[in-house]
């Protein structure tokens, strides 16, 4: 993360939103929004006085709603940039007509800044990389079974991770949220909205098998005289060292029962997990003090926006389309637009970086010359014939077509006329415009009208 | 594209158990020309009467060319993409 | 005038185990439009495209019908010895008669034949109606943008900076770093995430 930050060649914008794309490789315009922070970063030191005085607090979502934030906030202890902004729609200055101002008191440097506005900043990329990310299925809404998110001490991987983390709100400590105790007995349940077509995703989501097998490690390492127990329909572990990490787990006491969990149910202190061990076929019933979901990943909130402003295409669940499953894992259908991590579907770290840095050498060969060709086989318009309908605009994936005005000289008098035109560098070669277009004024190269009518005469000979 | 006279194709001599149909399949270059292709990969076989037509996308597939393979005489189409 | 060279590639004998390349040949010649014809063993060698580079300038050739395996494969290939030849990539054309013909009709010889011969007619018409066409090219603004700050997008973003591009890493969290940093230790090394 510091690498990113301190690099030369590297212009990191947080708090920020892309807006806008348009144009073509190699000349994408690009409308960015950075977002107000309220606090003037060139002057802030980051010495942390503003958010210990802050008066508001706020459910912490970084840290899965398990402690409370400031209005006033980072992340986390050692986030990048390692300086605040202001969370404006929970802070009071902003919410009850500037009856606050007491990070402004405090604040020594003199970085805080209510007036701060966003800032929109235009600019030209040769290229796209896209690295999205991923979110978790909201479980809460489907799994009545499991109390639909009501009870405290059924929690997600991800809340478990913020726990075990030291600089999360527990400073690594495992406890249950409902009393702060250590719990003793811990369930962990997988494919909770993976492999469920019934509630959730009829994918798998990759990393639960081995994130579980790791959080078992945790709980047995950091609890003494701990239990686990693992609800599981199937073990995958294909990668280096996989295998041998889950077995490890194992090793260290790790009870792995296959079957899915029929309920969750609070009795006094504790939760009672019913499930069927499906390999001695009987109904089994543990009782724990804390449950961990291993819950689906989803494409993030938000990136069907994304898609729909670079024109990229999404798969059945959301995530991004590559243009080859195979031979063209990181590029997509709009050229110079390359596709990192898990905003392409379901992957841990290592898959990740290697996608990551996949999808760099296409933008690095794409920088290595000053021009490039373009494939030729696109749309024309015969202007002639072409009526200006917009059919074709309508119709095109790739926003490639325009409407433009001609001037024509007709019986000695100048006409205006609308008519479409296309432009190369967008237009991907599909050929919908040719046909829906009613005129036949717009053709495809290299796979002309004619082209494909001889075609087909040939063939029915 | 010019409307051509209509020369009604002469019909296939009526051979019971000989008679083959003439199928003409669109197919989208980026998945199903590529499915084609991986059939013959996989050394699937399938009935020879097919007659695939390679376009950039199944978006490609003008209805006129589709009207043109059953003047010409087609007995089937199929656009896949 | 269009003079449209027929080359049938036996692909060792991936086709011509199946097709019948000595009949498809003489059946090709027949095909309107037609100049030449020939068959060799393997089309994409280097002699199989000096056949082509040859043909091409003897017989005043101006369109080219490879019958092959898929475009999917060679079509780029064939396309650079039609440069080589002096014509224009685009008056290529290819019939894919191994992964659409002989491999998939493989136990009937005489209809994978007369297939073969039917796919080279269709794609000798298609050859007929095209056009030489130029490639244009676009400047290439040399500054890459990354949308997402997580470690897919660091990972990008640094790969991009080491090797001498400008980068912007636009991240709409108020820090970097992504569900990763989240995380406690990361299976299988069991190291930080930071
Ligand atoms: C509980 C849990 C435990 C895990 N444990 C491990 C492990 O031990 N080992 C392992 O290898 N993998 C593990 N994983 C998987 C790992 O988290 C992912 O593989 C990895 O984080 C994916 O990185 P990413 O960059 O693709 O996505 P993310 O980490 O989600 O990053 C995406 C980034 O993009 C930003 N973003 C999203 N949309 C926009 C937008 N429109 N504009 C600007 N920015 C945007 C987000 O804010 C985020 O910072 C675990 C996953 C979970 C859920």
């Amino acid at each position: 993360m510091v690498a990113a930050s301190q690099h030369p060649n590297i212009t990191l914008m947080t708090y920020s939103e892309v807006e806008e794309v348009g144009g073509y490789v190699g000349n994408f315009r690009v409308k960015i929004r950075q977002k107000a922070k309220s606090v003037n970063h060139d002057l802030c030191t980051g010495c942390g006085i503003c958010w210990e005085k802050c008066p508001n607090t706020i459910l912490n979502e970084y840290n899965q709603g398990l402690n409370l934030r400031k209005a006033i906030y980072i992340r986390f202890p050692q986030a990048v940039p390692n300086k605040p902004v202001i969370d404006r729609e929970n802070c009071r200055q902003f919410q009850m007509d500037g009856k606050c101002g007491v990070c402004k008191e405090v604040c020594q440097a003199g970085a805080i800044d209510y007036e701060q506005q966003d800032l929109i900043l235009e600019e030209e990329f040769g290229s796209i990389v896209v690295a999205t990310g991923f979110d978790l299925f909201a479980w809460e809404k489907a799994y009545g079974e499991y109390g639909y998110g009501k009870y405290p001490d059924v929690i997600s991987g991800l809340q478990f991770e913020r726990m075990s983390n030291s600089s999360g709100p527990t400073e690594g400590k495992i406890l249950r949220p409902s009393d702060g105790k250590e719990p003793q007995r811990v369930v962990f349940i997988k494919c909770v909205g993976s492999r469920d077509d019934a509630k959730g995703k009829s994918y798998c989501s990759k990393v639960c098998c081995m994130y579980t097998a790791k959080h078992a490690h945790q709980v047995l390492e950091k609890i003494e005289g701990s239990e686990v127990y693992v609800f599981y329909i199937d073990v995958r572990t294909p990668g280096k060292g996989y295998e041998e990490f889950y077995r490890h787990s194992l090793e260290e006491g790790a009870l792995y029962i296959r079957g899915r969990v029929s309920n969750i149910i609070p009795k006094n202190s504790s939760l009672i997990v019913r499930g069927e061990d499906t390999l001695l076929g009987r109904q089994v019933e543990v009782e724990a003090d804390l449950v961990v979901l291993a819950t689906a990943m989803t494409p993030s909130y938000g990136s069907d926006a994304v898609a729909r402003m670079i024109g990229i295409g999404t798969d059945k669940d959301g995530f991004f389309e590559e243009a080859h499953p195979k031979l063209r894992p990181v590029e997509c259908h709009t050229a110079g637009v390359y596709l990192a991590g898990t905003c392409q579907g379901v992957k841990d770290i290592p898959d990740t970086v290697s996608q990551a840095s996949g999808s760099a050498v296409k933008v690095c060969a794409l920088f290595s010359v000053d021009e490039r060709e373009l494939d030729p086989l696109t749309s024309s318009v015969n202007e002639s014939i072409c009526s200006g309908c917009s059919t074709c605009v309508l119709v095109c994936p790739f926003k490639a077509i325009e409407i433009k005005t001609v001037t024509e000289r007709f019986y000695g008098q100048t006409l205006q006329r609308q008519v479409a035109a296309v432009n190369e560098a967008l237009c991907q070669g599909c050929g919908t415009c040719t046909a829906a277009c009613r005129s036949g004024a717009i053709n495809l190269k290299g796979f002309t009208n004619e082209q494909i009518l001889a075609e087909v005469k040939a063939a029915c000979l | 594209m010019s409307l051509e006279k209509t020369t009604a194709p002469k019909p296939a001599p009526a051979q019971p158990g000989n008679w083959e149909p003439k199928i003409i399949a669109f197919c989208c270059h980026w998945c199903a020309y590529t499915a084609a292709d991986l059939a013959g990969l996989s050394r699937i076989q399938y009935p020879a009467a097919v007659r695939i037509i390679r376009v950039p996308c199944s978006g490609r597939a003008n209805p006129q060319f589709i009207l043109k393979a059953f003047q010409k005489g087609a007995d089937g189409i199929l656009v896949a993409g | 005038m269009k003079r449209v060279g027929v080359f049938i590639c036996h692909c060792g004998s991936n086709i011509s185990a199946v097709v019948d390349v000595n009949s498809v040949a003489e059946a090709a010649k027949k095909i309107p439009n037609v100049a030449y014809v020939t068959h060799y063993k393997y089309m994409c060698s280097d002699p199989g495209q000096e056949e082509i580079v040859k043909a091409v300038n003897e017989h005043n050739l101006n369109r080219v019908v490879v019958a092959s395996c898929s475009p999917r494969l060679h079509e780029p290939t064939f396309q650079k010895t039609l440069q080589r030849a002096g014509l224009n990539p685009y008056l290529l054309e290819i019939a894919n008669i191994r992964e659409q013909c002989s491999w998939v009709h493989s136990k009937f010889k005489d209809l994978a034949t007369a297939k073969a011969i039917a796919l080279i007619r269709m794609m000798v018409a298609k050859a007929a109606e095209n056009v030489p066409l130029l490639r244009p090219s676009v400047y290439i603004r040399k500054k890459a943008l990354v949308i997402g700050g997580g470690i897919a997008g660091m990972q990008a973003a640094l790969d991009i900076a080491d090797a001498g591009y400008p980068v912007v890493l636009v991240e709409r969290d108020n820090t970097i770093g992504g569900k990763m940093a989240m995380l406690d230790k990361t299976f299988p090394t069991l190291d930080c995430s930071a």
